[in-house]
């Protein structure tokens, strides 16, 4: 089988490193083997052999300029910015691809260097446009940044009248992405992040020399969960941002640290905002969680937090919405869970909430006696249930992904719900040869995989090891079981979970995997769901239906599927950010703040606790979720304790200590005790596993904040053109 | 004789009470202007002013308005439409009537009255768009 | 040990006064040189503010310092306070400066959570 893709088979890389030189944060398995002393710069550093020369730079802090060369993608070589001279050899040598060999003596700021970069700088301008000034790119600007740095000072272009400068098409890649394919310098980053990373073979180059042309081959549109990613690996403005385009300079943003919260995965961002505006979402270095990468959806459905916001409280006044002040609402709200007795009132969280706001809901309504709290998407009570937290965490970590050989999936697909674990999946499966096995129904996984079903049964299957399968599992050496939350949320939820929990613990016995190897993986797509289960939240939509209460709370509820006509009589509060499903049916709306508007924990799928800053204010009179609730906790009469949101922490740190302790993974356990409180008996139902998302026009639109994007409603529009043409 | 007695000025003040209606339309006059004048009628604008010239006062104070009758005490000076503001400063000497150079279109619009401080005063409003667009409930 | 601490009173070089009785006599020529000039002052300042309702609260700024025992520290109030009714007499002051003894219509800004939170503040 052909992992890696042609274009390095084809040597279009020259590549002669393999694996080695990609950057895995995984720690290699192997002892190290014995270090070469180079010199750069007469400064001695000692390396790994098959290192490059670019690479032991770094290592001493000597940066040397490339286009091409990118850590996370195989080495291409074709830019040659990085030539550098190294003692004893007539010519220079790219340093991208160039592994040391003992005693090199390298110059990076010698004669010859500085003129070969000079010359490549020139080559380079010859034939791109000079158009900084209306180019997107520009301020961000690799070409920019090292022509200044490393170009020669004096043009000597002088032919103000030449007309053969290179001009070239640009290309229609879809919704997301503007190309100016003038600007192109043919670094082909791109190309080797669609068809190594994104696993979409659609980029790639056509003619040669000054010809040259990246595009797509045929009239066809860039579309992937991770296509964002090229804007940011271009190092010119060939490929720049649609929605972004012409709307502001980095120098004029203010750039706020956050974490996304559109999928579990919890990927490290930058919100760039200027005047109380979110203009655009960047990626943040997290080598544990998203590396460098961020899926479109995180990235581009920021415009969906300027629309369909809620602005002002509002209140069922003959009976239809209409805006109040705060106080009105916040009475009429109060005067509802006053009235309504213990056992017949209810909240539903939904997937955006954050951990403060969830504990401040929770000590709200067990200060009124109740403990109907119940999550979006359900999770089995029987067994465990949610005491212990092996079950419902990525127990293995994320970047641990990549130390597996063999990964079963079970009803889920990490390419839409975490794009950023399918990248690890990917990666593995091109450089470790991992074995990829899926049981739910047939997706494209962007790579091969060996679908074993889409019936539940085959869990069973394989714990009993009569599926053809179990071969395979017995020999690997790490095996990984990745369970979907979704499927926990069927009628059979508590028997996957138990068969899955069995099936772990029988590979975990034959395992010989590396300490703390942790076999039984949840993966999440609720970025609320992990911390609201471990501040517990335990009921489920079910009960509360067959509660019928008189006072529903909902705390960004959206994408239950939660109707009118299930409530009849219920008095419904909605807190949240927009207007979507649950504002529609309810009586009382409290305008709370969208995640880039406040400063709010979540917990990732990993379990992994981490902060989102505020970038801007609440627009309007929407003001922090957990603000709002011990406001409301006022109004009702019973009082909660905490007043800042130091205090609101103080809280969580009583009730779950690591939801405070930001950036570390709290590891779970009682893997044996889980399982021994399994549910044993039960069958599995008989309909397949389903998914939610199956295709990419399913991936775009999955909460509030996306579906009240403009951008994802085009690229929704965009897939299904797509898929229509190609039929 | 009546003059150098100073009678006339006797005989000219009930003139002018009678020009005003007699005695209570004096003092109606008076309230609602201060002053108690009379002269000739020049003419009547379609909002109900009257025009009056008197030459016997001098110069400045020989013409003046006096407001409609259904304005009350709430008239001002910019009730007074552009055809007779002319006259009335005397940048011309002919009412409008009589004026043949006066410009005549269809699309001119009606003289209004200047609004500020009542409820119709213009307001200036923002045309950009929000930045953040709210939810409006169905 | 007790004994190496021994409490004196401590001598001190005065400012004006000699002792309380001078110093008390200081303060009440002030306030009399201030209760006298008030009319003047709501004349010539053309303030909002009747003479009773200024004299009042000329009292009530000189009650605000009634616990003021030390005398070097009632001589230095003295002091400003002439040289307060110096500045207002001259008309060297402005109207707002002299209503700003008058504050009590400005809104205070809220404290407790709630009234931050209906109000917008944080």
């Amino acid at each position: 089988m052909l992992r890696l893709p042609l274009i390095r088979a084809a040597g279009l890389s020259g590549c002669r490193l393999g694996a080695t030189g990609l950057h895995t944060t995984a720690s290699k398995l192997q002892a190290p083997p014995e270090q070469i002393e180079v010199f750069i710069d007469d400064i001695p550093v000692l390396v790994d052999p098959g290192t490059t020369v670019l690479q032991a730079a770094a290592k001493i802090g000597v940066e040397i300029p490339r286009f091409c060369y990118h850590e996370r993608l195989a080495v291409a070589g074709n830019c040659r910015m990085c030539l550098v001279e190294i003692e004893k050899q007539i010519k220079p040598v790219a340093a991208c691809a160039m592994p040391v060999m003992k005693g090199w003596r390298v110059k990076t700021n010698s004669d010859l260097t500085r003129k070969a970069r000079e010359g490549v700088m020139e080559f380079l301008l010859v034939n791109h446009p000079l158009d900084c000034p209306i180019c997107d790119q520009g301020g961000e600007c690799d070409l920019q940044d090292q022509s200044m740095a490393f170009g020669n000072d004096r043009s000597r272009f002088v032919d103000i009248n030449f007309s053969g400068k290179r001009a070239v098409e640009d290309k229609d890649v879809g919704p997301l992405i503007k190309t100016v394919m003038t600007r192109c310098i043919h670094c082909t980053r791109c190309i080797r992040f669609a068809s190594e990373v994104a696993g979409v073979d659609d980029l790639g180059t056509t003619g040669r020399g000054s010809d040259m042309q990246v595009g797509t081959y045929v009239e066809k549109m860039f579309l992937s969960e991770l296509s964002g990613n090229v804007i940011d690996l271009c190092p010119v403005g060939a490929l720049t941002s649609k929605p972004y385009a012409f709307v502001a300079r980095p120098w004029e943003t203010r750039r706020t640290d956050s974490i996304d919260v559109l999928d579990a995965v919890g990927s490290n961002i930058v919100v760039s905002t200027r005047s109380g505006e979110v203009l655009r979402v960047l990626p943040r270095l997290n080598e544990e969680i998203n590396e460098e990468w961020l899926s479109d959806k995180s990235r581009f459905a920021c415009d969906g937090l300027k629309r369909q916001r809620l602005l002002t409280p509002m209140m069922k006044v003959d009976s239809k919405l209409q805006p109040v002040e705060w106080e009105d609402a916040l009475v009429a709200a109060s005067r509802a869970l006053q009235q309504a007795p213990a056992t017949k009132i209810a909240a539903v969280t939904g997937k955006l909430a954050d951990a403060e706001a969830l504990i401040s809901l929770k000590d709200l309504f067990n200060k009124l006696g109740s403990e109907t709290l119940a999550t979006e998407q359900p999770f089995p009570k029987d067994g465990a249930g949610i005491d212990l937290r092996s079950s419902y965490i990525m127990n293995n970590k994320i970047a641990g992904i990549e130390e597996a050989d063999v990964v079963v999936l079970i009803g889920t697909n990490p390419r839409f719900e975490a794009p950023l674990v399918n990248t690890r999946l990917r990666k593995s499966y091109l450089h470790r040869e991992q074995t990829i096995a899926l049981i739910g129904p047939e997706v494209d996984l962007t790579y091969e995989y060996e679908h074993l079903g889409d019936s539940a049964e085959v869990i069973s299957q394989l714990k009993n090891g009569t599926h053809p399968f179990c071969a395979t599992l017995k020999n690997a050496k790490a095996p990984l079981i990745i369970l979907g939350a979704e499927q926990l949320g069927r009628s059979d939820g508590s028997k996957i979970l138990a068969e899955t929990q069995a099936l772990a613990a029988s590979l975990g016995k034959t395992v010989q995997a590396p300490e703390n190897w942790k076999v039984l993986n949840v993966l999440h797509s609720n970025a609320s769901q992990v911390a609201a289960l471990d501040l517990g939240y335990g009921s489920s939509l079910a009960e509360i239906k067959a509660q019928n209460p008189q006072v529903l709370f909902l705390l960004g509820a959206d994408d239950a599927d939660i109707k009118r006509e299930d409530f009849p009589n219920t008095f419904i509060i909605y807190l949240g950010s927009h207007g979507d499903q649950g504002a529609c049916i309810a009586d009382v709306v409290l305008p709370g703040a969208a995640y880039t508007e406040k400063n709010a924990s979540y917990v990732n799928t990993e379990g992994r606790a981490q902060q989102t800053g505020t970038a801007v204010n609440p627009p309007g009179m929407a003001r922090p979720d957990w603000k709002i609730i011990r406001a409301l906790s006022e109004f009702i009469g019973v009082r909660l304790p905490y007043d800042t949101i130091h205090d609101v922490r103080g809280r969580l740190e009583q009730v779950a200590p690591h939801l405070v302790r930001y950036g570390d993974i709290e590891p779970a356990n009682y893997f044996a005790q889980a399982l021994e409180l399994a549910k044993k008996t039960g069958s599995f139902a008989s309909d397949p596993l389903e998914l939610k998302q199956k295709t990419l026009d399913e991936f775009f639109m999955t909460d509030v904040v996306s579906r009240a994007s403009p951008t994802m409603a085009k690229c929704v529009q965009a897939v299904i053109k797509q898929r229509q043409a190609q039929l | 004789m009546a003059k150098f007695f100073g009678v006339d000025k006797v005989v000219r003040f009930f003139q002018i009470v009678r020009d005003n209606g007699g005695i209570r339309g004096s003092l109606r006059a008076l309230y609602r202007r201060d002053e108690l004048k009379s002269g000739t009628l020049i003419g009547e604008d379609k909002y109900g002013n009257r025009y009056f010239e008197n030459n016997m006062h001098f110069y400045g104070r020989n013409r003046w308005v006096e407001y409609a009758d259904h304005v009350g005490l709430d008239y001002n000076a910019s009730q007074v439409p552009p055809e007779w503001f002319g006259w009335l400063h005397y940048k011309t000497d002919l009412p409008p009537y009589k004026d043949p150079s006066r410009p005549n279109y269809k699309w001119m619009l009606d003289h209004t009255e200047n609004m500020t401080g009542t409820r119709d005063a213009y307001m200036p409003y923002s045309t950009t768009r929000p930045k953040i667009e709210a939810w409006k409930p169905k | 040990m007790a004994s190496a601490v021994r409490t004196v009173r401590r001598q001190v070089r005065p400012i004006l006064s000699i002792d309380q009785p001078e110093a008390r006599s200081r303060v009440l020529n002030l306030y009399k040189a201030w209760y006298r000039q008030i009319p003047f002052i709501v004349q010539d300042y053309h303030i909002p503010k009747s003479v009773i309702q200024c004299r009042k609260k000329l009292r009530e700024e000189f009650l605000k310092n009634a616990h003021v025992r030390d005398i070097r520290a009632i001589d230095l109030l003295v002091i400003k306070g002439q040289m307060e009714l110096k500045e207002t007499v001259e008309i060297w002051k402005q109207k707002g400066t002299l209503m700003n003894y008058f504050k009590e219509t400005e809104e205070k800004k809220p404290t407790d959570f709630l009234s931050k939170f209906l109000s917008g503040h944080d």
